[in-house]
């Protein structure tokens, strides 16, 4: 007999808004069901009436984590139509807060992953060394969420040498405390077997479903805006995309915390490498007809706008695809067959934002409605039919 | 493999399907075709430049017809393949097929801009809530949100 278990939209285990339909077999999941649109802002429809300045502070509010990932793909999107090329140094100032950006939502991610595993000293230790990176991105930009620092042609706020040195500082706090998270599964296999094998992702799923970012890479793709299609300065910097072959949430674990590494060694380089020079060039108020795909790495995933331009001074047409919405589909593969006390946890790692992809998941427990006797080996053989996400795991190591 | 090999490998696979075909910036390849190619192209994407990975599809208004821009990516490149309708009978047919990830965007435009995408293994609305008016698409261009009178429960009208 299966049930359909409606989660959300508000629900306590959920820290936003998002309606999910689950299908439940006793404790396993066969199938979910998304349903989006609880909290839809009509964002798209918005930023037609608005000019191409007001659309930076628009995008900005998209999210409140990954904020600077659609400021960034906006404006990247909008100078290639207005063919203004910014300075140098504005471009790395910009992309030094975009990878600060990053650190923050690991660590704050890598808090949360720990929290749904029980690991509640994890998520606290991970959140007090956020506040190291969201004392140095007030620093730079003068706020902790909404960094407003991008404007067409460049950025709003040059930094000085006292910033550049408390950056470096700060980077160096960081490393030393996300090295030890990098050993830390060594040294507690409990939260090592909690969560190996837990939402399985198969790298053949992960293609064929369009999976992006750490999701994706924790099954063994490469896939990396940043290496794949360097804007800007990713192409002067030295670092390598992290990937994983567990394709489990062990493995977005994985993936997360060699990515902070390779974050803190792309900041090092920008300021290192940090050019003298302007750091914004004027923008026009308008911008030609045509039309821009604008390409960029949020910590989540590639974010992707398309902008079309009419020749007035507000876009066309803005489409904005958020990553969360394109890890969906992979994630109801990744529930099914898992236990409804992984549902937290699974979820939680694809790191979904609901408020950019805004759109709900449902559980459902399916059941035919009959009444049967079942023997004990039936039983059993429901069991062991599990499926690959609830294998046993016990001996679950570590992999870094 | 570079723009221009990817730009000449079209020409050459797509021959008269391809009604237009441009490289406008780099790693950018736009490329327009009759809505019924659409699925032939797609699976020659797929199968021959490495477009495994659907970024996302956008709808466009363009007054008289609707046009649609699947939005592909590869190590190399993107590839956007666009696609015109006539918005009296918008019909395009599923790319699910080929590429299972592009569901929940053929299931927004459909909310969105009223396409009709045929064969979509799953058509209920996606976005837009259950009670949402019939033959009312937020991102065309002739819809216009009005926010209803305000009423007080209670109060006097």
């Amino acid at each position: 007999m299966k049930f359909q278990i409606p989660i959300g939209p508000q629900h306590p285990a959920l820290k936003e808004p998002i309606s999910l339909r689950m299908t439940v077999e006793g404790e396993v999941i066969r199938d979910a069901d998304i349903r989006l649109g609880y909290n839809h802002r009509g964002l798209e429809k918005l930023a037609e009436e608005k000019t191409w300045i007001q659309n930076i502070y628009l995008t900005e509010r998209i999210c409140g984590i990954c904020s600077h990932s659609h400021a960034t793909c906006f404006v990247q999107g909008v100078e290639k139509l207005m063919e203004v090329v910014p300075p140098k140094r504005g471009l790395y100032i910009r992309y030094l807060v975009a990878e600060l950006e990053r650190v923050h939502s690991h660590l704050l991610w890598l808090g949360v992953a720990g929290h749904e595993a029980g690991f509640d000293s994890f998520f606290m230790y991970t959140w007090r060394d956020r506040e190291v990176v969201m004392d140095l991105l007030e620093m730079v930009s003068g706020n902790r969420v909404h960094y407003a620092i991008n404007t067409l042609g460049g950025v709003r706020r040059d930094l000085d040498a006292g910033q550049k040195a408390k950056i470096l500082e700060g980077v160096a706090v960081l490393r030393k405390r996300s090295e030890y998270y990098f050993r830390i599964g060594a040294s507690e296999p409990s939260f090592v077997a909690r969560i190996a094998g837990v939402g399985r992702l198969s790298k053949g799923q992960a293609e064929s479903l369009c999976a992006v970012g750490p999701t994706a890479r924790a099954s063994g793709i490469t896939r990396d805006v940043r290496k794949d299609d360097p804007c800007a300065v990713y192409d002067e910097m030295d670092f390598e995309v992290g990937t994983a072959d567990s394709g489990d949430v062990l493995g977005r674990v994985v993936v997360r915390v060699k990515e902070l590494l390779e974050s803190y060694k792309i900041i090092e380089q920008i300021i290192r490498k940090l050019p003298e020079g302007p750091i914004a060039v004027r923008a026009p108020r308008k911008a030609k007809p045509g039309e821009a795909v604008s390409r960029y790495e949020a910590p989540r995933g590639e974010n992707m706008h398309y902008i079309k331009s009419n020749g007035s001074e507000k876009p066309e047409r803005l489409k904005v695809r958020a990553p969360t919405l394109a890890n969906y589909p992979a994630t109801i593969e990744m529930l099914r067959n898992g236990f409804i006390a992984d549902i937290p946890l699974i979820f939680a790692a694809i790191d979904p934002c609901i408020c950019c992809a805004e759109r709900v998941v449902t559980l459902v427990d399916v059941r035919s409605g009959e009444e049967m006797a079942v023997r004990l080996s039936d039983l059993r053989r429901r069991a062991a039919g599990r499926g690959p996400n609830a294998l046993p795991k016990r001996n679950a190591a570590w992999p870094l | 493999m570079s723009d221009s090999d990817i730009i000449q490998g079209l020409e050459k696979d797509l021959g008269g399907k391809a009604l237009e075909l441009a490289n406008p910036d780099r790693r950018r390849v736009f490329l327009k075709v009759a809505p019924a190619d659409l699925l032939a192209v797609v699976t020659l994407l797929r199968d021959r430049y490495d477009c495994a990975y659907l970024a996302t599809i956008s709808g466009v208004d363009k007054g008289e017809t609707l046009e649609v821009v699947y939005h592909f990516a590869s190590r190399a490149a993107n590839i956007n393949v666009r696609t015109e309708v006539a918005k009296a009978s918008p019909h395009v047919g599923t790319i699910c097929p080929v590429i299972p990830g592009a569901i929940l965007y053929e299931r927004e435009l459909q909310d969105m801009f009223g396409l009709v995408i045929d064969g979509l293994p799953d058509p209920r609305p996606l976005v837009t809530p259950d009670d949402w008016p019939a033959g009312s698409f937020p991102l065309r261009k002739d819809w216009k949100y009005e926010r209803p009178e305000e009423r007080i429960p209670g109060g006097k009208s």
